[in-house]
């Protein structure tokens, strides 16, 4: 498991409140959350579908606007940045992975993984040995120039993950990387995930109601509608 | 003996009876006012009764000796519609995408998707032809007119094609894109783009077979073209020339047709798709 005394945290949640709607049909999201992250962490998120998991996520994220609390990702405040600053840091700090993998059809695996790099104007050649890189750590090397249709979903999310570690990212966010997988390859893409905490020593934010998977991580947060009820360690 | 009491059926309200008032009445409102359409038009009856006749006699005045020394003039002519229908194409097609994207739900803001969808719906309600008669006076009456009133024309339903196709697209990609730190026009670039590109591509080779139609309906304004040849030689009654025109005019517009659907099938479901469910 990861070193747990290392001093800066790498995510810093405070009183974070999200509500959609707004009068009778408002629905609170998120209620009074609050929670760190050291680096070199896997932190699981794990509550019931609706319970906020996502909304969490995509607020560390900067995928969705604050409200209420405050976020620190790396150093920087997240409700105090512009959009072109959540586009920087979505860029340079944060990797994300989804549940739907959401990779491009008709692109190859290869160029999928290389979206990230092509944002950040990585010239062509470090661009490929990069990408190169990243399918042989995620063991899909003799796959470079599928598409995603002719992969299986376990490789699918392999790809998406590689995708996400493209730009060297300090956080990877992952919101139910296995739900749609089967339960084998489940295991198996967390155990990728573990792995890359090991070996890169990054850090990784996880939701997941798998409770199988939530034995590979450092810490659990228990979220339940939209409130942080515990708060444990492997 | 005891009694067994059966449990008391809970009495199901009945679902409401569906009102037919509105539907009655919109019947007796569309009956009454094509009735009146009907009315005064003055139609003449009597002379349906010919009308077989007519038909019969005309076509054997078109199609019984055919002068086929006109053949190699209609597929000049035929040229010339088709090249009109392609520039206006083109045209049409490009700049269709241009304001298309914008007005896509997730890609441009509200400020700017109503007022480009209401130009696109403005442009729908005007027909080719009129949009011709329009801007023939600044262009006068030759094919580029009919080119550039073909791809006016096009975009208004052009554009709406675009739009949605965009807005078809999974969003799953789009926000995959986002979330790696793309912009909004990285996103479109590299999350909406590629899935949506084959589709667009097909609907511009559909843009293409469209205008050859219009483009000889557009030549009965004089603006050139097969259309144009046809309304001079019916003018003239030269009726042996007229079916030439239109064997040439039905032919080339099935091969078209053929062609550009055969190529929007490769591009839309793969080099190896064939046609098995016949609705291509």
């Amino acid at each position: 498991m990861a070193a747990t005394t290392i001093t800066e945290p790498i995510v810093q949640v405070t009183g974070l409140r999200r509500v959609y709607g707004s009068g009778d049909a408002a629905v609170r999201a998120l209620d009074g959350v609050s929670f760190e992250v050291s680096p070199g962490e896997l932190v699981a998120v794990v509550g019931r579908s609706g319970s906020g998991k996502t909304t969490l996520l995509n607020l560390v994220g900067g995928l969705d606007a604050l409200q209420e609390g405050t976020i620190t990702v790396a150093g920087r405040d997240v409700g105090g940045l512009d959009e072109a600053g959540l586009d920087a840091l979505r860029r340079d700090v944060v990797g994300f992975v989804f549940q739907s993998f959401g990779l491009v059809p008709t692109l190859s695996a290869s160029e999928n993984v290389g979206i990230p790099l092509r944002l950040r104007g990585v010239p062509v050649e470090e661009r490929e040995e990069r990408v190169a890189l990243l399918l042989e750590l995620v063991g899909l090397s003799g796959h470079a120039a599928q598409r995603p249709g002719e992969m299986s979903g376990g490789q699918q999310q392999r790809v998406a993950i590689a995708r996400a570690l493209a730009s060297s990212p300090r956080l990877l966010i992952a919101d139910e990387p296995t739900g749609q997988l089967d339960s084998e390859t489940g295991l198996a893409v967390m155990a990728l995930l573990r792995g890359i905490v090991e070996a890169e020593g990054m850090t990784i934010l996880v939701a997941t109601h798998d409770p199988t998977l939530v034995a590979l991580a450092d810490r659990v947060l228990h979220l339940q509608d939209g409130q942080l009820t515990q708060h444990v360690a492997s | 003996m005891s009694a067994v009491l059966a449990p008391a059926r809970p009495r199901v309200a009945a679902p409401p009876r569906p009102r037919r008032l509105a539907v009655r009445t919109a019947q007796l409102v569309t009956g009454a006012v094509v009735l009146a359409a009907l009315w005064h038009v003055h139609l003449d009856w009597t002379g349906l009764r010919e009308l077989p006749g007519d038909v019969v006699h005309y076509l054997r005045l078109m199609f019984a000796h055919p002068d086929w020394s006109k053949l190699p003039y209609a597929l000049q002519q035929t040229w010339v519609s088709v090249q009109m229908a392609w520039l206006g194409a083109l045209l049409g097609v490009v700049v269709s995408t241009v304001l298309g994207i914008p007005a896509a739900q997730g890609v441009g803001p509200l400020w700017l998707r109503l007022p480009l969808r209401a130009v696109f719906a403005v442009i729908r309600a005007v027909p080719e032809v009129i949009i011709a008669i329009v801007i023939l006076t600044v262009t006068g009456l030759t094919p580029f007119t009919g080119a550039l009133a073909l791809a006016i024309g096009g975009i208004g339903t052009h554009a709406k094609w675009t739009y949605e196709t965009i807005e078809a697209v999974p969003g799953g990609t789009a926000e995959a894109v986002r979330a790696a730190g793309g912009t909004l026009l990285e996103t479109a670039r590299w999350g909406l783009w590629p899935e949506a590109a084959p589709e667009l591509l097909s609907l511009a080779l559909y843009r293409f077979e469209l205008n050859v139609r219009t483009s000889a309906i557009l030549g009965l304004i004089g603006v050139g073209g097969v259309g144009d040849l046809l309304t001079g030689y019916t003018q003239y009654r030269q009726w042996d020339a007229v079916g030439v025109l239109i064997v040439v005019v039905v032919v080339v517009t099935m091969a078209i047709d053929a062609v550009s659907g055969a190529l929007r099938r490769r591009i839309t479901k793969g080099a190896r798709a064939r046609v098995v469910d016949g609705t291509e």
